[in-house]
């Protein structure tokens, strides 16, 4: 259990919110041009690292808006929160 | 606004705590993103909807509480409000901001039920299943907080110290009321 700062409420338990995966896959511009190979690795391909990610999250039980979060999934600790179509601030 | 019967039937008493239905009162959900909205919404309820998050503003007749960004709720304090008054607000509302593409007015009367939590155990009762930080919303009167109790949503709204309106939707109300009693025996 741990403590997210959602950009438009403040600091809520994690309980309130759920995860949307990862963020910043871009969606092909021309789906029809693409392989079967190649859409499967746009539709269901993830990362799924150990170590710092960028998800969406959804306060779901609260604004229920969406958000991105910078996550070190190894512990859980969060480096930055940021709003939807706003830039990653660490790299 | 057909169906006023509510589950929750009773007024319970605790030690230091009183748990009430309040009498339907009419609820209704706004949407809007465009500047027009606000004064709009003064105009009609000579009340500004609040932009800081987590907050309420009101006056002797209605609250306006944040929801989120663009999301609002209100519901009013007059139990005698009758159902032509409440038509007629909801007239109004629609056909200022709704019908001009200002916004969305939604009616949620039935929706959502209110009850009333008042006694100096009130933050007792809800921390025992309820993961928010109460310490700086108890100190704000007015202050507005959307989140779980016994996995059920719901909204607070920090009336006065030690009284406030809880909003359950009406599926869960009857569960949650039963959650409320059970726990209430315990503190």
């Amino acid at each position: 259990m741990f403590i997210i700062n959602c950009p438009y409420c403040g600091e809520r338990d994690q309980t309130e919110f759920s995860c949307g995966g990862e963020a910043h896959i871009e969606r092909p511009k021309q789906p029809t041009e693409l392989s079967d190979d190649q859409w499967a690795e746009y539709l269901f391909m993830r990362k799924n690292i150990k170590g710092i990610q960028f998800e969406r999250w959804n306060h779901i039980h609260g604004c229920r808006k969406w958000f991105n979060v910078v996550r070190d999934t190894s512990n859980d600790k969060i480096h930055a929160v940021y709003k939807m179509g706003e830039r990653p601030p660490v790299k | 606004m057909l169906n006023f019967n509510s589950p929750i039937k009773e007024e319970k008493k605790f030690n230091d705590l009183n748990i009430i239905e309040v009498e339907p009162t009419i609820k209704i959900n706004l949407r809007s993103s465009k500047r027009e909205f606000s004064t709009k919404i003064g105009k009609i309820l000579s009340i500004l909807p609040p932009s800081e998050a987590n907050t309420s503003s009101g006056n002797e007749k209605f609250n306006l509480l944040w929801l989120s960004p663009d999301e609002w709720l209100i519901y009013s304090n007059d139990k005698k409000m009758t159902l032509d008054d409440q038509i007629n607000l909801e007239d109004k509302l629609f056909n200022g901001i709704s019908k001009l593409n200002h916004g969305a007015v939604t009616n949620v009367s039935d929706h959502w039920i209110m009850v009333n939590l008042k006694g100096n155990k009130v933050y007792d009762l809800l921390s025992k299943s309820c993961p928010y930080n109460f310490n700086e919303y108890k100190k704000k009167k007015g202050s507005v907080a959307q989140t779980i109790v016994n996995h059920i949503d719901v909204i607070l709204h920090n009336k006065e110290d030690n009284n406030l309106n809880l909003f359950v939707r009406r599926s869960f109300s009857e569960d949650l009321w039963l959650w409320l009693n059970d726990s209430a025996r315990f503190i």
